[in-house]
């Protein structure tokens, strides 16, 4: 049952990618996207762990010369695309990549398989959970929006076919990635979701899409040479490649340090922090399904879970305490860039790279419960992000831009979208939603680091700030009419409305899922204090308590009960805003010189003097290779 | 069950007495302060009263919301605190009120609100690290963010958080919208905001945020409290001793601009409690 399961989840992507590509006909291509994503979904919900030890096993002489055949293709495409595009960097990256992985492979990795192909815990699980359920949401939504986004372009022939089957393949990288136990797989895997995001990014093909492509490339290039000399050295150390046993080889080894740190980094230029942050701004250019793809379900959610998987060996040593502090530093900093921009969609980005952060500091923390904490924020952020750049695409096709004064007001130009927009901004800073509880998990585990701690008060406090301006301008109108849904499609209304209820109702499930995440990983990390999770709906950790049933109930019975006056508000008789007594009958007009009327403009206070990314970027990223750099130092001391 | 229902009833009734009953204090002694002789003790009561009686009237459907959401966010903090929770989950959930208080005030095309909306946001910012911090050094005290861990303590948290303490009263002057930081809504309607956050909130919906408003003074005093919880006499006099200071201060102090609140006022007491917790902990 379970290998059925991994060949629908790994293989089954791949092909429908290939028939995507093949058959041009749009209603075909809507089916395929469509019955693949039902597929994936319905499986990743079958898929039961752990899996059985010699699962895939018997097809291992096929699956390892595959694979190493298609990471030799992968390097050669990039390599191609590097002397294609005259980048220097890019082509000497993947060059040393060739080089060493040829070397590994023929040289110096003996043949013996380790003791599983495959493996599934928690942690996997739940990620593959949410690439496909929350990755297939968005593939469907964008086949109504790759159809709309097309008609501004006049293509000769449309490049829509490739674009769903570099999708698919996404989503097939990360399900592979996420679910093999051979490190040299996973290496195949991690470099095939870097080109799937070159080719996602540079899909417009304008100058602007190409030339932030070829930095995505370039920084998941290093990334993938240091994830390759960190896979050398580690095969080094216990001459294995098995990953769960790289993980409990390793453990307590000073020897095995630098290639962990090694591990680290590469998973930190995946994941977008600080200071590789540049790529997954650049990646904004891409149409909306791109962004919410990279941002919530897949690639920087692989740098995370690395770092993740891997936490165990590195648990309470240098490395882990500046692990903590480079992503404390990174949730930080990502944060307050983010209240100095007055583009939507980088405000979504630099939230998204601070999230990541807080789960790398997570993996740092090394307990039971900030690792659980870190694989809860993982679920929560991935919905509730894929939620608001949806949001945020479909408005933006209706109102052409990405400036968030333009977007004042869309409430009462798009209730629909602008409603369950505000909603998915509210689940990421108010209890008792997922992502809240989540931070609160973090605040819990890391309050014995102060500098951390400080970090973590700094950008929570950062974070609800530029949430709540953003879902104020969206809710900012005059308008008191009644409440009409806008006409859109099924296939763009299903995804918003589907994520929009998972990112509501999620967090009810925190209790039960940190219990039973907690249990597997009491035994991976010593030293923890004991406690009983999550009995009777109360949220508990070793220092606190969360009433999450009963604060839902209250929370649930308040927001009827407002809602019943905001409908009775609604027929109410309408007041017109405070303008010194001199209104002009229009809601935000008031009667200005000759008697003519004039708007009254507001907009937000975005502080760039103290906030801009231009004045700040340099010295933060500065800042932050130096806390990398303080990571790889520690590491060689020992 | 029935007995935490009823604790919590009680103690949302008695908040809302003793806080409206401090905010006519407030006035009257705010008004001997000005030679004028003050409202009776009960007007803030007769005013919410009148403001309930009031025709609902919004700019904006949403305004009706926030009122209720703020309301309930203060009372279930109390609540939680009350029955001695987790001191991180209290602050969570009291952030709450803050937020739809923003919201609703934003919702409007009010340049009024809008404007003061935006100093409502530092002025949260500035309220809530230091509030996070004052938790922070509960767990370096007492290995726990429960609040039923303080009363084993030896003696008084105040001694071993000066720094923090005279940052707690700074966050109290901002939270109660009293001079100097009264920027994003003050009492009086004269201000260059007009009433701030508070403009586009009319009749029913005034009268849901004064009671929250009084809710919430309440909490920031139970979490004054904390720094004295060995015995109830402190218990009691340190609240009321930084109250009646906030009020002198009010009188004396001029209103300060949202720059340098923000500039002095928050990144001074940040740094002061950061020295605290780390003065804790070595």
């Amino acid at each position: 049952m379970s290998e059925a399961i991994l060949v629908v989840l790994i293989i089954v992507p791949f092909l429908a990618a290939l028939a995507c590509l093949l058959i041009r006909s749009s209603a075909c291509r809507s089916f395929i996207v469509i019955a693949t994503v039902a597929g994936l979904a319905v499986s990743s919900l079958l898929l039961q762990g752990p899996l059985a030890p010699d699962a895939g096993m018997r097809w291992a002489g096929i699956i390892d010369p595959v694979i190493t055949g298609g990471d030799f293709l992968l390097l050669a495409i990039m390599f191609f695309l590097g002397c294609r595009y005259r980048n220097f960097l890019i082509i000497m990256l993947t060059a040393s990549q060739l080089g060493l992985f040829a070397w590994l492979e023929f040289f110096v990795f003996a043949e013996d398989q380790g003791p599983a192909l495959f493996a599934a815990d928690a942690l996997s699980l739940i990620l593959v959970r949410v690439v496909c359920t929350v990755g297939g949401l968005i593939c469907l939504h964008a086949i109504p929006y790759m159809q709309a986004h097309e008609q501004h372009q006049n293509l000769a022939r449309s490049r829509q076919p490739q674009f769903f089957a570099v999708l698919l393949l996404f989503l097939g990288a990360m399900n592979g990635l996420v679910l093999t136990n051979h490190l040299a797989h996973f290496y195949f895997f991690f470099e095939l979701t870097t080109l799937c995001s070159f080719l996602l990014i540079a899909h417009d093909r304008t100058e602007e899409a190409v030339g932030n492509a070829l930095t995505a490339l370039w920084m998941n290039g290093a990334g993938g040479l240091l994830l390759l000399l960190a896979i050398w050295g580690l095969y080094s150390q216990s001459a294995q490649l098995d990953m769960n046993g790289l993980v409990a080889a390793t453990a307590g080894k000073p020897a095995a340090l630098l290639p962990l740190s090694l591990l680290v980094l590469a998973a930190f230029t995946k994941s977008a922090q600080l200071p590789w942050q540049k790529w997954l701004l650049g990646a904004m250019v891409a149409p909306t399904p791109t962004s919410a793809l990279l941002h919530s379900s897949t690639m920087v959610k692989a740098g995370v879970y690395l770092a993740l998987r891997f936490a165990p060996a590195f648990a309470h040593t240098l490395l882990a305490q500046g692990l903590m502090l480079a992503g404390g530093f990174t949730f930080f900093a990502a944060a307050a860039l983010a209240i100095g921009q007055r583009n939507a969609k980088k405000v979504l980005a630099y939230s998204t790279i601070s999230n990541l952060g807080l789960i790398f500091a997570c993996a740092g923390i090394g307990t039971p419960g900030a690792v659980a904490a870190g694989i809860l924020l993982i679920l929560f952020h991935a919905v509730s992000k894929g939620l608001l750049f949806l949001c945020v695409g479909t408005a933006e096709q209706q109102v052409h831009s990405r400036d968030i004064e333009v977007m004042r007001g869309l409430c009462a130009q798009m209730p629909f979208t602008g409603m369950i927009a505000v909603l998915g901004m509210l689940t990421i800073i108010v209890p008792p939603f997922g992502m809240l509880l989540g931070k609160w998990l973090v605040f819990e585990a890391g309050a014995d680091h102060i500098v951390f701690y400080l970090m973590l008060v700094l950008g929570s406090s950062f974070t609800l700030l530029y949430w709540v301006r953003l879902a104020g301008t969206l809710l900012a109108s005059g308008q008191t009419t009644g409440f009409k849904p806008e006409i859109k499609p099924f296939l763009t209304r299903f995804p918003l409305a589907a994520l929009g209820c998972g990112a509501g109702l999620l967090g009810l499930a925190a209790p039960i899922l940190y219990a039973r995440l907690l249990v597997p990983l009491t035994s991976l990390f010593p030293g923890g204090r004991a406690f009983s999770a999550g009995r009777g709906g109360v949220l508990t950790t070793a220092v606190g308590s969360f009433p999450l049933i009963v604060v839902f109930a209250v929370a649930a019975l308040i927001g009827l009960l407002a809602l019943s006056g905001v409908s009775k508000a609604m027929v109410g008789r309408k007041g017109t805003a405070y303008m010194s007594g001199a209104n002009a009958g229009l809601p935000d007009h008031f009667v200005g010189p000759l008697n003519r009327p004039v708007r009254a403009v507001v907009e937000n206070a975005y502080l760039a003097p103290l906030f801009g990314e231009e004045r700040w970027t340099l010295w933060l990223n500065l800042a932050a290779a130096g806390l990398l750099l303080f990571i790889l130092g520690g590491a060689l001391w020992k | 069950m029935m007995k935490t229902t009823a604790l919590a009833l009680a103690v949302l009734c008695a908040a809302v007495l003793l806080g409206g009953l401090l905010s006519g204090i407030d006035r009257r002694l705010t008004a001997r302060l000005q030679s004028r002789q003050g409202p009776p003790l009960i007007q803030p009561f007769l005013d919410v009263i009148k403001l309930m009686a009031k025709e609902r009237m919004v700019t904006n459907p949403w305004q009706a919301f926030s009122p209720v959401a703020s309301l309930a966010a203060a009372a279930v903090a109390l609540v939680l605190f009350a029955l001695q929770g987790d001191l991180l989950v209290i602050l969570f959930v009291h952030m709450v009120g803050g937020v739809f208080l923003v919201l609703g005030a934003m919702a409007s095309p009010s340049p009024y609100s809008q404007t003061a909306s935006q100093r409502e946001l530092w002025q949260m910012l500035s309220c809530e690290t230091l509030l996070f911090l004052i938790a922070g050094a509960l767990y370096l005290t007492t290995g726990s963010f429960r609040l039923s861990e303080l009363s084993a303590l030896p003696e008084p948290l105040l001694y071993r958080l000066p720094l923090l303490f005279a940052a707690f009263f700074f966050a109290l002057t901002v939270k109660m919208r009293k001079s100097p930081f009264d920027l994003a809504g003050c009492h009086h309607a004269h201000q260059e905001l007009v009433r701030g956050v508070f403009t586009e909130y009319v009749g029913p919906y005034l009268g849901l945020l004064e009671i929250a408003h009084w809710l919430e003074v309440m909490l920031y005093l139970a979490i004054c409290s904390l720094f004295w919880a060995t015995d109830a006499k402190g218990m009691i006099l340190l609240p009321l001793a930084v109250f009646f200071a906030v009020i002198v201060l009010d009188n004396v102090a001029a209103r300060l601009t949202w720059r340098w609140m923000l500039g002095w006022g928050w990144g001074a007491s940040f740094i002061l409690s950061a020295f605290n917790l780390f003065w804790l902990k070595g």
